[in-house]
């Protein structure tokens, strides 16, 4: 189990940040995120695996409408 | 079109052309005032001036650039109202601006620098591609 | 054309650090022009814009006024910021007036050259009061000093004809005619209560007027009872300096970079320059967001026909200016160019269609189910034109459909029109008789709240359902925001302070999706502080839009990037460097705070402004029908589980149902409370005589109006 956004979410091995937000239905593009409090860049998205017991911050950049 | 050209291999980075320019148009010796800027890089000189590429023409938010017969990017004075925007969106960051001026200032390949040039590394040259 | 009927002169102020310091009053019962001196104790308590009309309006009104009341004013400003050219998103005004639909203060931020001609003409603000016998139309030309008046009874009623000939009228020649601005509504205005206010501009690459809209809560039905056909202002002469800035050097500057940030990083962050607002259209509805049939779901498969990359594509022409002020590179306001009319009065014509923006593609696009662009942009021309509100059109269309699928009122009631979701056909049928005012076309203008009433007493409606799935809050239709799962949300909304519209907050991805705001004291603070920081645009004469709809490359990593700090600097920067004062952005926050306790307390006043007036109808909140719950079964399941400690396995739909329906009531409760806490306001919402004082705002006129409540 990981943490995204402060809630429980199923960990499974070979999970990368990619997977992650696919799994997660993250579409929108201007996202920040950051595993255990480190910013991953996005072009490592597909390579950045996530641990079980991770903490995991996908943030949404918009506060608009 | 009319576009000036400079050949590095020739310019020895006196800025004879930014005074030229800034002289003519603004008559002021301020190279802040010249459309030209010449930068040094290691003891080479690079021209920074306007390529009349024209894509600062449908950006414009006042209708007030315009490719004149020549194939030259010109700004119309009576319609600007000093926005700027071009300047932050010229790829090649050749608009130029002062706070005392209404409107920018570019490069209309006028010929004024490269007579002033000692060295012949300025011209304006003329082809009959016709852009946009 | 129209006889004279009063021809004024007068020396227009010239403008002083973003200041003419003149406001022009115009009664057109007794067609009397004055001239008033804008104070600086105006300038300090109010700033501009708003401030100042509210300020006007205040003092126009008395508590038994309602919208069609001879005194009710219009009052327009566009601040003190307004009409700057260096800077995106800089020509915005501000219209009040005691609105239609919620019988309080409606404000409206609107684009066009109207706000910045009318200073640079000598006004900062212009108040127009009274009711005229004939129909009017008034004329302001800021380079001669003139005013005239004259009767306009053989005009053109739609926005596109009147705005176009009023502008031929008054320009000398075509390049004379950027300036000029109309102000006008439409033949809807006659007959229903969101008519809007068109502000036009020229588009000189397009040779056509192209409009912005002072949208909201019946603006335009207000101009018609008074019989005011259009407003014209002509000036002639934008420069980059009419402001009189103190420091030109920083707007320059401040500019340039803002300019190029647009250049570098639009095309990668949201795409504004090619399709505007509408470019989070698939992004709402994956997640969740899009209102879809009356606000029912969040989205659709079927939103992909209605994509940002269909209207690129396929409808929006691309890559020319569409910016509604000098200067505006974000160049927002896109349009389809050779629009066919397939329907109405000018069917077989060819127009330019402002448009869609977002509000348009979700409210007449998804809530009304219908997922064809071609119908939407032909729905957002006749919205323009006939000049309605769309997004109360939309909402309140959302809403009798819903009420028809539901059987609560018939086919025969609407006179025969079909409004099934998704039937486009009856919905331009719906606005062609608003426009005519005939058949069902006369009540469907009322908006929710009157026709909840109407569908109630007169066709026998259920009043709990009707209460529950009309998406009004103070009289005032929502705009296009599914919200469900977003609490934060949901008082943003409901506890805005002119009705439900998400131009105070829109906190659903920091609190819904990145939950980055767990309690309610959390949410209150971004209830404080996002509806004062937003209040400010409106002050200065500035769009929120170019804000955080493109954000710094480094914005990420500041400690708030939902605040955008350095965009938030850039306005402090451009206020003081034209002004000349010094404020920081916590003053900035303060400037807005007074002018929104003072918009409470005007509430208040006119009745409204209080705990009662800020609940929210259940479908904003959670699950009204069994579909909806069954839609997320899982989620709402889990809450249960979760949230309230229940076994959904040993309880039936409709228990659960009301079991999510107490807990999410309960929730919104709290929320209020805590939201009343951090503005300073009793438990029934009234603002605290301490809170005026600390911000400077303990006026005796509003303390005489609070007493009364605490």
């Amino acid at each position: 189990m990981i943490k995204v956004n402060t809630e429980d979410f199923p960990w499974h091995p070979g999970m990368t940040v990619r997977a992650l937000l696919d799994e997660k239905l993250f579409t929108f593009r201007h996202i920040i995120v950051r595993v255990n409090g480190e910013f991953v860049p996005e072009e490592d998205y597909e390579k950045q695996l996530i641990q079980d017991g991770d903490d995991v911050l996908v943030l949404h950049l918009m506060a608009g409408g | 079109m009319k576009v000036l050209t400079h050949k590095q291999e020739l310019c020895t980075g006196c800025r004879e052309c930014e005074l030229a320019c800034s002289r003519t148009y603004f008559k002021t010796d301020d190279r802040n005032y010249s459309a030209i800027r010449i930068i040094e890089n290691n003891k080479t000189y690079r021209a920074n001036k306007c390529t009349q590429c024209g894509e600062c023409i449908d950006m414009c938010t006042a209708n007030a650039i315009y490719r004149d017969r020549n194939g030259v990017v010109r700004i119309d004075k009576k319609k600007c109202v000093g926005c700027l925007g071009c300047v932050g969106f010229c790829t090649e960051l050749v608009m130029f601006y002062a706070d005392d001026l209404d409107v920018p200032f570019k490069c209309i390949a006028c010929d004024v620098c490269s007579r002033a040039c000692p060295e012949g590394a300025l011209e304006v040259l003329v082809s009959r591609v016709k852009e946009n | 054309m129209g006889t004279i009927l009063k021809d004024y002169s007068y020396t227009p102020a010239k403008v002083k650090r973003g200041y003419s310091g003149k406001s022009l009053y115009i009664n057109v019962s007794d067609l009397s022009i004055e001239q008033k001196e804008i104070t600086d104790f105006m300038k300090e308590k109010f700033t501009g814009g708003k401030g100042f009309d509210l300020w006007y309006l205040w003092h126009a009104v008395t508590p038994e006024t309602r919208w069609d009341s001879p005194e009710n004013e219009i009052v327009m400003s566009v601040g003190p910021i307004g009409g700057i050219t260096q800077y995106a998103g800089t020509g915005k005004t501000l219209v009040c007036s005691i609105s239609p639909l919620t019988d309080m203060p409606i404000d409206s931020n609107v684009g066009g050259y109207f706000g910045p001609l009318l200073k640079f003409s000598g006004w900062d603000a212009f108040e127009l009061q009274g009711k005229s016998e004939k129909e009017i139309l008034i004329f302001i030309d800021g380079n001669n000093g003139r005013i005239q008046i004259e009767e306009a009874e053989d005009l053109p009623e739609d926005a596109h004809l009147l705005a176009e000939e009023l502008t031929k009228k008054y320009a000398e020649n075509e390049d004379d005619m950027v300036n000029i601005s109309v102000v006008c509504t439409g033949s809807v205005a006659k007959h229903a209560y969101m008519g809007m206010l068109n502000f036009s501009f020229y588009d000189p690459r397009r040779k056509v007027c192209r409009f912005k809209q002072a949208a909201r809560g019946g603006l335009g039905t207000i101009l018609h009872d008074k019989k005011v056909k259009a407003l014209v202002v002509k000036y002639r002469g934008v420069k980059p300096n009419l402001n009189d800035a103190a420091d030109i050097s920083t707007i320059n500057k401040v500019g340039v970079k803002y300019h190029k940030e647009m250049h570098d990083l639009d095309h990668k962050q949201n795409k504004m320059r090619q399709i505007g607002t509408a470019n989070t259209i698939m992004i709402m509805s994956q997640y969740d967001l899009l209102p879809t049939r009356n606000f029912q779901m969040g989205g659709d498969p079927e939103t992909v026909k209605i994509s940002p990359q269909v209207f690129i594509e396929e409808w929006l022409t691309q890559g020319l200016h569409d910016g509604c002020w000098y200067g505006c590179t974000m160049s927002c306001a896109k349009c389809a160019d050779h629009f066919l009319l397939t329907t109405g009065p000018y069917a077989g014509q060819r127009v330019t269609v402002d448009g869609p923006e977002y509000e348009c593609a979700a409210g007449l696009g998804a809530n009304l189910g219908v997922f064809d662009p071609q119908a939407i942009l032909e729905e957002n021309f006749y919205c323009d034109t006939y000049g309605i509100d769309l997004i109360s059109f939309a909402t309140c269309t959302a809403f009798i459909m819903e009420c028809y699928q539901r059987g609560q009122i018939t086919r025969e009631q609407m006179g025969g029109l079909d409004l099934r979701f998704g039937n486009s056909q009856a919905v331009l049928e719906l606005m062609h008789l608003m426009s005519r005012g005939e058949g069902f076309g006369k009540i469907a203008g009322l908006g929710i709240r009157k026709l909840k009433k109407v569908f109630v007493e007169e066709f026998g409606a259920d009043p709990q359902l009707l209460q529950d799935i009309g998406m009004e809050v103070k009289g005032l239709e929502y705009s296009e925001y599914a919200h469900k799962e977003s609490l934060a949300q949901q008082g943003g909304f409901a506890m805005a302070i002119k009705g439900p519209q998400h131009d105070e907050a829109w906190l659903i991805f920091m609190d819904m999706v990145n939950k980055q705001l767990p309690t309610f004291e959390d949410k209150a603070n971004a209830l404080y502080y996002f509806p004062m920081f937003r209040t400010w645009f409106g002050l200065v004469g500035l769009c929120k839009l170019p804000w955080n709809d493109i954000v710094p490359a480094d914005n990420y990593k500041t400690d708030s990037p939902a605040k955008v700090p350095e965009h938030v600097q850039n306005y402090v920067d451009l206020f003081n460097a034209v002004t000349g004062r010094n404020i920081d952005k916590e003053e900035l926050i303060i400037q807005s705070e007074r002018v929104y306790q003072f918009q409470r307390v005007f509430n208040v006043r006119m009745g409204k402004g209080e705990r009662k007036d800020d609940y929210a109808p259940y479908r904003s909140l959670g699950p009204v029908t069994r579909e909806e719950y069954l839609s997320r079964q899982e989620l709402y399941d889990k809450q249960l589980r979760d949230f309230q400690q229940l076994d959904p396995e040993t309880m039936d739909l409709d228990e659960k149902i009301a079991a999510t329906r107490r807990y999410r009531e309960d929730q919104y409760e709290q929320l209020m409370d805590a939201v009343y806490r951090r503005r300073g306001w009793t438990e029934n919402g009234i603002p605290t005589p301490e809170r005026l004082k600390e911000i400077g705002m303990d006026l005796p006129e509003l303390l005489e109006v609070i007493e009364p409540k605490l």
